[in-house]
């Protein structure tokens, strides 16, 4: 059966529990921009829906492919987005200081959400040649990333920086990288922040950092030095940092902790946020009836809050359903990198994976409270078309991945 | 470029390590559920308080200004009206110019010189009064400036285009828009129309949702208040009194015009008055309505009620005839005619005949036909000693002996009945004419006509108290010619109108003060229109005229006929037949 030509063969391994969990909760998401816009009668959700749909037909039609073409034109691709990267910088148009676009026809196309896709792909392409493991794959990471997270970074897209960090470690790290090096790597943050908060624990985790160096590099005494040498100046180096914050910086980034210190200015959004999904309690108080979404109290619900408007009207219920589908998507995503047919494609899948859970656990991080407005939307949820766009590109690579893996493990 | 590896390889090199896998299934976890107990939290253990945040900040109890309802007289002339105003405040804080630049933008606009305005501003950093009672026009001007930092708050100011005229019952409002005096005092609870508060919903920047108002806001009630008085006649009777005052130098006059069949004031004047929209010129006691308020002797303006009293009891016939001395002695007291030294013994007179030449003695005979105790309890019958129920503030009970020394002392009764020894309002004394003048109908004198609806031309009555019958028709209709004959022969001719008929009574009173009779004199005519059916009291009063011909006949007479001539021309009536 499975062997008669039929004219859905060629998608006839993809994951459809994957394609249905996007489509579920890109339906969730249009009707919650569609609830967001309600007052201000605004055509988002339709657009939403058009850029969706478009999004599905490039999905279907990457899965389709085998992903392999891409490792042949990865420095294509990633040349494209750079390029794009550095148009924007003098054709874009920007709003609110921030995200910048080149209009295309209406479409605002943001490139710095093409180029989280173009990252995956570039580090994938180059991960998979690396053997074993080695420092000089840390490296070439490294100089693949740099170039677009600094043009993405003077932007300024501190969140799109972050997404990219965060997509190059869950890499690394699939990439058999030991642990302890992407500990390593993290640890100046980490002692940075420590500093700030209690001296005694910044001195043991420094003395640790040492020991792990000592442990884990190839020249142990050199390493187990350099560990602690970097640990002690990056904890200076955050407090020099911070000083040179302003003001408004500064709380912006601890903010999140006790927004009730500037209720009207920063902390604005944070606390309208809250009281708009605590409100919401167990049910939800009904589709287009939430009055703090209905009245808009929350600004730019449309995009970054979103996940305000679904806690709000659709409760604690509607909350973990779309808890559910990203814990769905990310299961999936798992699975397609554990029986891809080479590790290019097992690496796109990590990347994708990196790149949305770090997405949703910031962005929901937000607005329920537990993490710092970064400005990084909700995949698949939120208002944004090139975000949408980028994101079904992303699922088709991951499709055409499980399209064409081996199909002895199934 | 890339394609060294085999499949096979990559599979081995990717998955020797298994706590890779399960660190990320940790991982994955470990997110998941942190972000689920964090939802508990808020949707769960918090939802409540959440609740009521939000709906502390979606929702706002407002209270509508309103205005002050519109007065009106019985033609629907506007009498007191609420003006849209707007009161300029200055936040100089807010401003995104400088204070000179904004300065220089009002000054045009407010008619206030830059300089006086930059130092203005420069006072405080917010809440500066800048100008009152603007205009709906001159705030426009202001709000098209469009300048940050200026705040209009709307409110409403009493206009009273009538000036002058009928602030005697339509009173005035202080600052606060509270009624002080006249009808703005005393129908306060209807003219503040009722500001419901209602629980609005507010969105995120704060504007209020049309949806919720309540249609109540909508439906504004455009009822007015409308009073009995007419602005025309009232405007008539003043020019006449001022004139009459004017030319006897008279303290003070009043004059009240009082529908006899429900007690209607179709004009109440006192002079000197002032005017409501500059209340704060004048002295207090201009604000005070002394013909409701303050108490006189009515003297021989008393004697046709005393007579209809009379009648009434049985004990007096209308064509009885009594001896008049010219002076009596009374329990020991001198009681005497006016012209007693010049005219001496009057002799036989008939009850009409007494009337005619205001026989103080006459009147004490034939006062003494009734047992003291009758004739007391008559007078508490037409409510002397009792406060007079009207729809005007502060009203005095009338003043009356108690009862145990005007039926144990002669002298008492005796004065009462040519009107000394008694006390009471101007307007109660017209009361009781209109008694006389309706077939002995006691009514409840009103400036309160109800609320009108100018476009259903509805109008709703306030409640009058029930009227009281006090004499017979008959007794009236022996009384009225009796009236008539004193302005045909008597002391009231210079009330006469040629073609009309009325009747009148005059009277000269000393004035009451601490401890006997002041030199100063109270004179007065009153007077029932037209006869035999009346229709109007007319009562003129003056206070302390001080040129030597000063009487009831001289100086109020010809008021009260100027003020029946605007009745004439005002109601058209017809010149009635000579009997």
């Amino acid at each position: 059966m499975s062997y008669r030509s039929t004219w859905w063969r060629p998608w006839h391994d993809m994951d459809l529990t994957l394609l249905g969990a996007v489509l579920t909760l890109t339906t969730i998401g249009v009707t919650a921009i569609r609830s967001a816009g309600l007052a201000q009668h605004t055509w988002d959700w339709w657009q939403q829906t058009l850029i969706a749909l478009l999004g599905l037909g490039v999905a279907l039609l990457l899965a389709r492919l085998p992903y392999q073409w891409l490792r042949r034109w990865h420095w294509g691709v990633y040349g494209l987005a750079n390029a794009l990267l550095v148009a924007v910088m003098f054709v874009g148009t920007s709003a609110l200081g921030a995200e910048r676009w080149i209009n295309i026809g209406g479409f605002h196309l943001q490139p710095s959400e093409l180029a989280k896709v173009a990252v995956v792909v570039t580090l994938a392409a180059v991960l998979e040649q690396s053997r074993a493991p080695a420092l000089w794959t840390i490296g070439q990471a490294a100089l693949v990333v740099a170039l677009p997270w600094v043009l993405v970074f003077v932007q300024p897209n501190l969140g799109t920086a972050l997404i990219f960090v965060a997509i190059t470690l869950g890499m690394l790290y699939w990439a058999n990288i030991p642990l302890a090096w992407i500990v390593l790597l993290l640890s100046p943050l980490v002692s940075a922040i420590l500093l700030s908060l209690s001296l005694p624990v910044w001195g043991v985790w420094v003395v640790v950092m040492a020991v792990v160096g000592w442990f884990s590099l190839p020249w142990p005494r050199i390493g187990g030095l350099a560990a602690l040498v970097v640990n002690l100046v990056s904890g200076q180096l955050g407090q020099v940092f911070w000083g040179l914050l302003k003001d408004y910086q500064r709380e912006r980034l601890i903010l999140f902790l006790d927004p009730n210190q500037d209720p009207l200015g920063g902390g604005y959004h944070l606390i309208q946020s809250r009281i708009a999904i605590g409100s919401g309690g167990l049910w939800g108080q009904g589709l287009f009836q939430g009055s703090q979404t209905q009245l808009s109290f929350i600004p730019e619900q449309n995009t970054d809050f979103i996940f305000s408007v679904i806690g709000e009207e659709l409760g604690f219920i509607g909350s973990m359903i779309v808890l559910f589908l990203f814990w769905l998507i990310c299961l999936r995503l798992v699975l397609i990198a554990r029986s891809a047919r080479d590790g290019f494609g097992s690496l796109i899948a990590i990347g994708v994976l990196s790149m949305l859970i770090f997405q949703v656990v910031i962005n929901i991080g937000m607005t329920v409270g537990l993490a710092p407005i970064t400005g990084i939307p909700l995949p698949f949820l939120s208002y944004g078309r090139s975000a949408m766009l980028a994101n079904f590109i992303a699922l088709g690579l991951v499709e055409s991945v499980a399209n064409h893996r081996r199909k002895s493990l199934y | 470029m890339a394609t060294t590896l085999r499949p096979s390889q990559v599979r081995v090199h990717l998955a020797r390590q298994r706590w890779r896998l399960r660190l990320v299934w940790a991982g994955l976890s470990v997110s998941a559920l942190g972000l689920a107990v964090r939802l508990v939290y808020l949707q769960g253990v918090q939802a409540e308080w959440f609740r009521e945040r939000a709906a502390a900040q979606q929702k706002a109890l407002i209270r509508q200004p309103s205005p002050r309802r519109t007065v009106v007289d019985s033609q629907g002339t506007v009498l007191a009206l609420d003006q849209p105003v707007y009161e300029l405040y200055a936040h100089p804080r807010l401003f995104k110019q400088p204070i000179p630049q904004i300065a220089r933008a009002l000054a045009p606009i407010l008619e206030q010189p830059v300089a006086a305005l930059t130092q203005e501003l420069q006072r405080a950093p917010s809440g500066i009064i800048l100008a009152r009672g603007l205009l709906p026009g001159v705030a426009h001007q202001v709000k098209q400036l469009h300048l940050d930092g200026l705040e209009l708050v709307g409110g409403f100011a009493r206009v009273y285009p009538q000036q002058w005229v009928g602030a005697e019952l339509v009173g005035y409002v202080n600052r606060e828009h509270r009624g002080q005096a006249g009808v703005e005092l005393s129908q306060e609870a209807l003219l503040r129309q009722p500001q419901i508060p209602a629980l609005l919903q507010r969105d995120g920047r704060g504007h209020y949702q049309s949806t919720t108002v309540p249609t109540s806001w909508l439906l504004d009630d455009p009822r007015q208040l409308r009073l009995t008085l007419d602005v025309r006649l009232q405007r008539g009777a003043q020019e006449a009194l001022r004139q009459s005052l004017q030319k006897f130098q008279a303290q003070r006059g009043a004059v009240i015009v009082l529908r006899v069949k429900d007690g209607a004031i179709r004009a109440l004047v006192l002079e000197p008055g002032y005017d409501p929209n500059e209340f704060y010129r004048f002295p207090l006691e201009r604000f005070k309505n002394w013909a409701v308020t303050d108490l006189y002797e009515p003297g021989s303006t008393f004697k046709p009620v005393n007579v209809a009293i009379a009648l009434e009891s049985q004990r007096v016939r209308p064509n009885q005839v009594f001896y008049d001395e010219g002076r009596i002695f009374v329990g020991g007291w001198p009681i005497q005619n006016f012209n007693f030294d010049q005219a001496g013994a009057g002799g036989s007179l008939s009850v009409s005949e007494i009337l005619e030449q205001s026989s103080n003695v006459g009147m004490v005979h034939m006062m003494a036909q009734l047992p003291r105790r009758d004739y007391y309890q008559a007078l508490r019958r037409l409510g002397l000693g009792d406060e007079l129920t009207t729809d005007l503030p502060f009203t005095s009970p009338t003043s009356l002996k108690s009862e145990m020394e005007f039926v144990n002392y002669p002298v008492e009764a005796a004065t009462a009945a040519f009107g000394q020894g008694l006390a009471l309002t101007p307007l109660k004394l017209a009361q009781l004419y209109a008694a006389i003048g309706n077939g002995g109908w006691l009514v409840s004198p009103h400036a309160v006509a109800g609320l009108w609806h100018p476009q259903t031309k509805e109008l709703t009555p306030l409640h009058q108290p029930p009227r009281v019958r006090v004499f017979s028709q008959a007794t009236c209709d022996a009384v009225i010619p009796m009236l008539e004959r004193v302005v045909e022969r008597g002391t009231g001719k210079p009330a006469r109108i040629p073609g009309y008929r009325l009747g009148g009574k005059t009277g000269t009173a000393q004035k009451a003060g601490v401890g006997g009779y002041r030199s100063g004199k109270i004179t007065s005519f009153v007077a029932l229109f037209p006869v035999p059916r009346p229709e109007y009291v007319v009562l003129a009063v003056a206070d302390e005229p001080q040129a030597g011909n000063a009487f009831g006949s001289t100086v109020t007479a010809p008021v009260v006929k100027a003020v029946i001539e605007r009745l004439i021309t005002l109601d058209g009536l017809p010149p009635s037949r000579k009997k």
